[in-house]
């Protein structure tokens, strides 16, 4: 999918902008928040919160630290909205490098493999595609789904509508130009 | 069990093939995308099958009688009776309200004024447009008129409901709610939709999805069946 | 834009628009052929002597007797009245493709003027190349057919020409008139880039209003013969005047009024009718009730006008039968003339243009139906896919048309025939003294015997009234109603090519 990886403390900001919240609950809010997204450790959450912490971009207010740290409640200070409205300010760069896994296979498989082996992983990944997409289409219409479930599934399987669009081009197109070198 | 068959189904457009022998089979309830590049045959796969065309060669069996011998009469009847079909636009009659137009099947049918009035409604609040009912099409939205033609489709209960593109004339967010709505209530009276789009995102809808390319099916779903042009690039 | 772009755009087209070019020019020939032989006759110079002198170069009684000019003329111009109509109808041919195609040129930057002036020229043109050929054919077919016979007489009246200014009026006018008709009928749509919708305006349903104008009509006609009567001095001119305005007004009712009858007709059989076919009938009818007004309009005023001639000729026929009556009862039981008032003979040219009308409005109507059956294909074709059968789409057909054609028609003929009858009125006989032969012929004739033979009788006044002509007004009414069933049997044969599935293919 898109280039880079989702910054975390920033996220752990937007969360905390909805109010003071325990690290379990952070935790928690993630998951339903962005239910597709690549799952978040309590100890990676831990972690963020205590550089957050050091960097005075949020501040904790639980009183009874011999609780440990379940019962420490974190709030977002002055320094870490304005942190956060900068992060949400500043643009994302539309696709500055194309760097997805699946785009270097595909030119891999069609460059270097033999034409089986090129066929047969297209294939296989192909149906690896619409299977995840039949997936996420089933998650997405169940009559339980949240919008935060729709809202997820929406951006995968638009992706994933975009990758096979362009496997199908790729295809259709190395078969033109095939077709034209060899006639 | 299946109960749609298709058998080495061959149709052409004058000199131009568009079926090349298509076996097919569609289960009860069963929803099966048709997906393909474009003049690849989907449309005139789903009209031999539904029995709007006859094929040149092979057969369609329902429920294990031969459809494609049938009168056009007898057709009709089946049409009206045990299947729905859905197009991408232009299926309504401009001068009937959308009730009317939802209970036209019902009226042919034989079904009583009144009834079919009442079940009309009810379809049309099923599919969230209780509010056009007595709306002309020219006045309602695409989005609306596709959800008015989707309760005519459904209307009779038919067993399968044959859709050719019916998203493909609306935005996206519109698209997935009418195809949602579709794929719920024919879920729930287990009737079997056969989906023709040429879309991977629609496709994802169906149960099971079958390619065609250049009328026949293509297994890979890539057009991999002819020799793979890219090895020696 | 330079004449010859807009010639050029006028000229652009497919298949259908170079039909509709052929239709309007074709009817232009027609038209101009009717005005020009109408105008003929009236150029026919009244030899000198008295009201009953003859011209006598003819061999035909309708162009030497100057009592039958006037008819023979105006049956003529009759004629052109449902040819005009069948132009009018013919417009509309291919109008689906002529709008993308005006759509297309405001696309590129055309001013709606511009438009506009793109179809009044493609119409102008088409109506002048007819007439032009009309007059060609005009000029050529007198010299063809100027053949004296034997005794110097002539078939027709190919001696006369009409003025130089009246025969550029009708081969100049009538493409004008077309043009204009046709920036007239476009001032009704409004032609954006996006494609020409038909301005909102009558969108309110017809109401009975018409009855009022065939009111009028008939009134007009009732005062016709008391008003010169009165009016012993004004020109009977007037009178004609009046009678032909209270006539068109009578016409007019008869075709506005038809759309609220098609309107009537949708309501009640959307109320009271049952089935798929009638449902689709009745909608229709009442989305557009006008259609069937602009649809059956040359028709109705044949038939209105059928209608009318049948009253004059009961009117006419009565008469006859009362002077042999009377003759007969005077003693000169042998005479009886040639057995046709020179009247019946005007009538039974009027019948036959009243004939010519029904034929020629007739294939205007298959012109409408079969056009509006193909602006439909893509509706009815998916109808058929989803079920409905071919026939109950052709019954729905079916119904629509005659829905309100029945009733239209039936209020035509009787229109018709009051506007007649009450400007005939009644054939009053008697009232004055009269010799009566009592013995053979030439005992009364010879004056030595006269007087012993003849006896002077009164002869009593007496009204009496023409019989309503039932078999020929129900000639003319079903006459008109068989047109129209056998128009809607070949239009419905049109539905199976367009029902044709291949319609439905992905546009």
């Amino acid at each position: 999918m898109n280039s880079g990886l989702v910054s975390t403390p920033h996220l752990l900001l937007g969360l905390l902008a909805t109010g003071t919240m325990h690290g379990y609950e952070l935790k928690r809010a993630h998951d339903t928040r962005l239910p597709q997204a690549r799952p978040l450790a309590f100890g990676q959450v831990y972690a963020t919160l205590g550089r957050l912490l050091r960097d005075g971009l949020v501040a904790s207010t639980g009183p009874e630290r011999l609780a440990g740290p379940d019962r420490t409640t974190y709030t977002l200070t002055e320094q870490g909205r304005a942190t956060l409205d900068q992060w949400l300010s500043s643009i994302e760069p539309p696709m500055p490098y194309v760097s997805s896994p699946l785009f270097a296979k595909v030119v891999v498989a069609l460059l270097v493999a033999d034409v089986d082996r090129a066929r047969a992983y297209l294939v296989a990944q192909r149906r690896a595609h619409t299977e995840r997409l039949r997936e996420l289409t089933a998650l997405k219409t169940a009559p339980s789904a949240t919008v935060d479930d729709i809202v997820a599934a929406d951006y995968a399987i638009a992706h994933l509508d975009a990758d096979l669009r362009w496997l199908h081009t790729t295809l259709d197109r190395v078969a033109d130009w095939h077709r034209e070198v060899h006639s | 069990m299946t109960q749609l068959q298709a058998r080495g189904l061959v149709k052409s457009y004058g000199p131009t093939p568009a079926l090349r022998g298509i076996t097919l089979d569609i289960g009860p309830g069963e929803i099966v995308a048709v997906t393909g590049p474009s003049g690849c045959g989907k449309s005139t796969l789903l009209h031999c099958l539904a029995g709007i065309l006859r094929p040149d060669a092979g057969e369609v069996s329902w429920r294990g009688h031969r459809l494609d011998t049938w009168s056009e009469a007898a057709r009709s009847r089946l049409r009206r009776t045990e299947f729905g079909v859905l197009f991408q636009f232009g299926q309504l009659v401009a001068e009937l309200t959308a009730a009317e137009n939802v209970a036209l099947p019902l009226l042919l049918a034989g079904t009583g004024r009144r009834a079919a009035r009442t079940a009309a409604l009810t379809w049309l609040e099923r599919l969230g447009v209780a509010e056009c009912a007595d709306v002309r099409p020219g006045e309602m939205s695409g989005g609306q008129q596709q959800r008015c033609a989707t309760a005519r489709a459904l209307v009779t209960e038919p067993r399968v409901l044959f859709a050719d593109e019916p998203t493909g004339a609306l935005d996206t967010l519109t698209g997935e709610q009418v195809l949602t709505q579709l794929v719920r209530l024919a879920r729930e009276q287990h009737t079997s939709v056969v989906l023709v789009t040429h879309e991977p995102r629609i496709a994802a809808y169906a149960d099971r999805e079958v390619v065609l390319r250049d009328g026949v099916i293509d297994h890979t779903g890539l057009g991999l069946d002819a020799p793979l042009a890219g090895g020696s690039r | 834009m330079s004449g010859a772009t807009l010639t050029r755009l006028a000229l652009a087209g497919n298949r259908t628009d170079a039909a509709r070019v052929a239709l309007t020019a074709l009817s232009a020939l027609l038209a101009t052929l009717a005005g020009l032989a109408a105008m003929t006759v009236l150029a026919i110079e009244k030899p000198p002597g008295d009201e009953w002198a003859q011209s006598e170069q003819y061999t035909n009684a309708l162009l030497r007797e100057p009592g039958l000019r006037g008819g023979t003329a105006f049956a003529l111009v009759l004629l052109a009245v449902p040819v005009l109509a069948l132009a009018g109808q013919s417009a509309r041919l291919g109008a689906p493709g002529r709008d993308r195609r005006l759509a297309a040129l405001r696309l590129a930057g055309a001013t709606p003027g511009q438009v506009t002036r793109v179809a009044m020229l493609e119409t102008g043109l088409a109506a002048l190349v007819g007439t032009l050929v009309g007059l060609a054919v005009y000029l050529g077919g007198r010299e063809l057919l100027h053949r004296p016979d034997a005794n110097g007489q002539l078939a027709l009246p190919t001696d006369v020409l009409p003025t130089v200014p009246a025969m550029a009026a009708v081969t100049l006018g009538l493409p004008v008139l077309a043009a204009a008709s046709t920036a007239l009928l476009l001032r009704r749509v409004a032609t954006t880039p996006l494609g020409v919708f038909r301005r909102a305006g009558r969108t309110r349903s017809p109401r009975p209003w018409p009855a009022l104008l065939i009111g009028i009509g008939v009134l007009a006609a009732a005062l016709a013969e008391p008003l010169r009567q009165a009016l012993e001095g004004v020109g009977t001119d007037w009178i004609a005047i009046l009678f032909t305005l209270g006539l068109f007004a009578a016409v007019m009712g008869v075709v506005l009024g038809t759309g609220w009858l098609s309107y009537a007709a949708g309501w009640l059989l959307h109320r009271f009718a049952r089935g798929p076919a009638t449902l689709l009938a009745a909608r229709r009818l009442t989305g557009d009730p006008w259609s069937s007004s602009r649809t059956f309009a040359a028709l109705l005023a044949s038939v209105l006008i059928g209608g009318g001639a049948a009253a004059f000729r009961a009117y006419f026929q009565l008469g006859q039968r009362i002077e042999q009556e009377e003759n007969q009862a005077a003693g000169f039981g042998g005479f009886v003339g040639d057995g046709r008032s020179f009247y019946l003979n005007t009538m039974d040219l009027i019948d036959l243009a009243v004939l010519v009308a029904v034929a020629i409005a007739t294939a205007g109507l298959l012109v409408t139906l079969v056009e509006g059956i193909v602006s439909r294909r893509r509706a009815y074709a998916a109808l058929v896919a989803t079920g409905v059968p071919r026939a109950t789409v052709g019954t729905s057909i079916l119904i629509q048309v005659l829905a309100p054609v029945v009733p239209a028609v039936l209020l035509a003929v009787g229109v018709g025939y009051s506007i007649g009858r009450v400007f005939t009125g009644d054939v009053t006989s008697g009232g004055y003294t009269q010799e009566v032969c009592r013995a053979s012929v030439e005992l009364c004739q010879d004056p030595a015997t006269r007087t012993q033979h003849v006896e002077f009788a009164v002869i009593e006044r007496v009204i009496r009234t023409p019989d309503v002509p039932l078999e020929q007004l129900a000639l003319v009414g079903g006459g008109a109603l068989l047109a129209v069933l056998v128009t809607v049997g070949l239009g419905v044969l049109f539905l199976r090519a367009n029902t044709a599935l291949e319609e439905l293919r992905t546009t």
